[in-house]
């Protein structure tokens, strides 16, 4: 299973993570430092992976974002891959053509996108379109809710 | 705002509602509740409030907005989120609500909506993760998962299955049945035609691909039939998958991995080795990455076939990325067997001297590891001299005393380098041990392999004596250079500098260098005949067992297992081991000296020879000081420290046996053997037999040399020569003559014959020329 998810700018700064494990903060500050750290300083042509304590850590760049994320030793690293890849492309469907500054300004649907592609660490839809249908119907669920809510109790 | 109320509570509550209305301020005022809850975003009570939420549901009351709540809290980790952060008595607040809220989660399993599906799937899989004995659970729900067409929720299924295997041996067994299932819905996935929904560059959901492959690779694992079962559908996949995206090859890979592990038929692995030595001529660094990383893992059972991939391998060895560098510097050092030393050790060295630092410890003493289990250290590695770890330092030494032809040119090259730099623990501590041995060779300029270099002994003194004194170096260090010095006592000819030195020490604050000087100083004192001898030339050492990153060198596919028995300590305190195979320790210069062993008795003026040789067996501890002068008898520790090594290796071919006494019915004869390695020692082994009609008790032999010799008695078989020559005594004797002279021996033989004690000298001359040559 994945055990994080971090997605950070060319300058470091952090623009969404993800836990997939229950940690301190002090171990999250941690491996943000390391990631960052490790993944900013890799040369342009060379391979995605790298070996952190015990974990395979898997990291993609697309445009002024990094997309990093730690993986078990079971997990396949070129399947990670794609799985960024599949993340990308949710993102881009939902904000057309997205960039950084769509993730910035909203980062709750970034979240949101996020998990209803993965959950605890796994994947739970292949399909693109079940998950934008999953997050149409929320999205509509979120609207109706604070409707619900602002109206008096019937 | 106070706790809201428990599940039971609001049953009972709504329960004695007399009229619909009550009943429904009652629904009212709990809504308004668990709103104003959800808002506070308190996660504390949301599963109790979710649990309300459903009941008031199946009462018929819209609870919409709870549905939300419910799939988040369903995606969330809140049970172990937060909890673990306040410390371990919240453990079993964690199990208390994983068991809440499996039986919650088990019931949404079965769920018509899909959606709720997959997620209490993959709650299931925290669940189960969490508290592992709820697994038993989620047993009933799982019969039906594969049938699903659902591909959200058949992956999820396939990750729940996989951990429930992963964690129980008897989900394990239960499972297996699903083998061929798994086997059709993967066939599907191959053979059906584009799917919009799930394609990824035309590959029909590569994602729950891998799973299944996954899961097949646990339930075929050790298991024959499954494995069978699984043969065609992995072939398929390995031949038919697109390789031009790496979508085609993350599933080869997996799918690799797969035939790797369980007990697929020979033609499926070499067909996935084949995959693997593609994928490592691929120009996509990841895939070279990852194939390297697949070829390590199966190194250890397909050998010979990863072998065939060893240039590119090598190759690897220069890419420029960091991680292909450390997997293919790994992957070598397994590949490396006594057919492919030599060039593998070149293509190492180079790529050692051309590393980044961070390579070089593990990739230093790899190449030792390797070359150990081989032969000839010809290029000591000096750079990397000091990332090499310490437990090298020994196998590195042990190396070199086998190299026998190298000694000088080893010696010449570590001097060189200490004269540069002093500040590489390891390998001064080497470099030092070297000169110790080897100084004669040093000063002396022979070496054949490079420019011989003028040295004198003040000169390596001088650089000896500066490692005692630098900074630089360690305590051990410190320790190995003063042995060295000590050594060389007896291979130069500047005694008194070296006398002066090893007294300064005696008062040194280091304990071990103190104590080290100390023993010297008496060496040199009261004990000085003995110097030479005990400061001899180290024999070849037996070997040790490896104990080097077993990461990276691993048995190179032979079955020759090194002789890892008993553990040889490191022989650095030099005269703890020069005992054991010391010829003479109780040699004198006194003439002639008369040798006596007896089988029993104990040492009488000999009692500190005891206690000091006691010491001095194979459990190399710091050094007594050497035996006393008088040469009394043998002790049984000296005895046992010799019997271990081996004492007769060849037998002197062709050296005739003489007779060296006969008369009055008694008989000696003399038997010869050289013994290796050192070609000055010789020995005796005498037969003594009786021809008369009487045994002959407590026989004593005894026997004296000349003063150019030194002689040693070992315990004879027994001290009754039998009768009529039934049996006869042996007894070993050893000779050392360093200066080939012939030798002579005086023996003087006392006994007991029908009661009355016989005793006689003679002299032995006709000893055969072999035998002192």
């Amino acid at each position: 299973m994945m055990r994080f998810l971090l997605l950070f700018s060319r300058q470091g700064k952090l623009r969404l993570q993800k836990w997939f494990l229950p940690m301190t903060e002090r171990e999250k500050k941690k491996i943000i430092r390391d990631m960052t750290t490790m993944v900013l300083a890799r040369k342009p042509r060379t391979c995605n992976f790298l070996h952190w304590r015990d974990l395979k850590i898997v990291y993609k760049r697309y445009a002024s974002l990094y997309f990093c994320c730690g993986l078990e030793d079971q997990d396949n690293e070129l399947l990670a891959l794609e799985v960024l890849h599949r993340y990308v492309e949710l993102l881009d469907k939902y904000f057309g053509s997205v960039c950084e500054l769509d993730i910035i300004f909203n980062f709750e649907k970034a979240y949101f996108i996020l998990d209803e592609f993965l959950m605890g660490g796994e994947i739970q839809e292949t399909s693109k379109q079940s998950i934008a249908k999953s997050i149409e119907a929320s999205d509509m669920l979120q609207e109706t809710m604070e409707e619900y809510m602002s109206k008096p109790a019937f | 705002m106070p706790a809201p109320i428990r599940l039971r509570e609001l049953i009972r509550t709504i329960r004695t509602a007399r009229t619909q209305a009550e009943e429904r301020e009652m629904i009212q005022k709990e809504c308004a509740a668990i709103r104003s809850s959800f808002r506070e975003e308190d996660n504390t009570y949301r599963c109790r409030n979710v649990a309300k939420l459903l009941y008031m549901h199946m009462l018929g009351y819209p609870a919409h907005f709870g549905q939300l709540e419910c799939l988040k809290l369903i995606a969330s980790q809140k049970f172990t989120d937060k909890r673990i952060e306040n410390g371990n008595n919240d453990t079993d607040l964690i199990i208390e609500m994983c068991r809440d809220l499996a039986g919650e989660v088990e019931k949404l399993l079965k769920t018509s909506n899909s959606y709720l599906r997959k997620k209490a799937a993959l709650c299931a899989v925290h669940v189960i993760r969490k508290v592992p004995e709820l697994m038993e659970m989620f047993l009933p729900a799982t019969k039906n998962l594969l049938s699903e067409k659902n591909h959200g929720v058949l992956h999820t299924s396939v990750v729940l299955l996989t951990e429930m295997c992963e964690r129980s041996p008897d989900m394990l067994t239960h499972f297996r049945k699903l083998v061929p299932q798994l086997v059709r819905i993967l066939k599907n996935l191959i053979m059906s035609g584009y799917s919009p929904e799930h394609d990824v560059s035309g590959i029909s959901d590569p994602f729950l691909q891998v799973r299944i492959l996954r899961l097949l690779r646990i339930l075929g694992k050790s298991d024959d039939d499954s494995s069978e079962a699984m043969n065609d559908i992995l072939a398929q996949v390995a031949t038919n998958t697109e390789t031009s995206k790496n979508v085609g090859n993350a599933i080869l890979y997996e799918t690799v991995l797969t035939i790797m592990d369980i007990k697929s038929e020979s033609g499926l692995r070499v067909l996935a080795i084949n995959i693997l030595g593609r994928f490592l001529l691929n120009n996509d660094k990841n895939i070279r990455y990852v194939a390297l990383t697949s070829l390590l893992k199966t190194v250890q059972t397909d050998h010979n076939a990863v072998q065939r991939h060893r240039s590119t391998i090598v190759d690897c060895l220069k890419d420029l990325d960091v991680s292909i560098k450390r997997r293919a510097m790994e992957l070598s050092f397994a590949l490396v067997n006594g057919n492919n030393i030599r060039g593998m050790m070149k293509e190492l060295l180079y790529f050692l001297d051309s590393c980044d630092p961070e390579f070089k410890a593990d990739c230093a003493s790899g190449v030792f590891l390797a070359a150990e289990k081989r032969w000839v250290l010809q290029n000591p590695t000096i750079n990397a001299g000091s990332y090499v770890r310490d437990d090298s330092v020994p196998n590195l030494i042990q190396l070199i005393t086998n190299s026998v032809e190298m000694h000088a040119y080893t010696v010449q090259r570590l001097y060189k380098a200490l004269l540069d730099d002093i500040s590489q623990q390891p390998l001064v501590q080497v470099a030092s041990w070297c000169i110790g041995e080897y100084g004669d060779l040093l000063v002396s300029g022979q070496c054949e392999e490079e420019e011989p270099i003028q040295v004198t002994e003040d000169e390596v003194l001088d650089v000896l004596e500066g490692l005692l004194v630098s900074n630089l170096s360690a305590p051990v260090t410190r320790g190995y250079s003063l042995t060295a010095i000590m050594k060389l006592s007896t291979r130069f000819s500047s005694v008194n500098r070296i006398k002066k030195v090893v007294s300064i020490y005696g008062s040194s604050i280091d304990v071990e260098l103190q104590q080290r000087a100390v023993e010297y100083n008496a060496l040199f004192k009261k004990y000085d005949h003995m110097r030479p001898a005990l400061l001899e030339r180290m024999p070849i050492m037996e070997k040790t067992a490896t104990n080097g990153p077993t990461e990276i060198v691993q048995t190179n596919g032979e079955t020759e297992s090194s002789a890892l028995d008993s553990k040889h300590p490191p022989s650095i305190t030099q005269p703890t081991n020069q005992a054991n195979d010391l010829l003479d320790l109780l040699g004198g210069n006194d003439v002639p000296v008369i040798q006596t062993a007896l089988p029993t008795k104990p040492a009488s003026a000999g009692g500190e020879l005891l206690d000091l040789l006691g010491d001095l067996s194979l459990s190399g501890g710091p050094t007594p000081a050497p035996a006393p002068s008088v040469p009394i008898s043998q002790t049984p520790f000296l005895l046992d420290g010799l019997s271990s090594q081996p004492l007769f290796n060849d037998t002197a071919a062709g050296i005739p046996p003489m007779t060296a006494y006969n008369k009055n019915g008694l008989k000696i004869e003399f038997t010869f053997e050289r013994s290796n390695p050192n070609p000055n020692i010789s020995v005796i082994t005498i037969h003594a037999s009786n021809s008369t009609e009487a045994d002959m008790t407590d026989f004593v032999f005894q026997a004296a040399v000349p003063k150019t010799f030194q002689l040693q008695l070992l315990s004879p078989s027994s001290n009754i020569v039998p009768a009529l020559n039934q049996g006869s005594v042996t007894q070993v004797i050893r000779v050392l003559n360093p200066q080939k002279q012939q030798l002579r021996m005086r023996i003087k033989l006392t006994y007991t014959l029908k009661g009355a004690p016989v005793q006689d000298l003679a002299e032995v001359n006709n000893f055969p020329p072999q035998s002192w040559q």
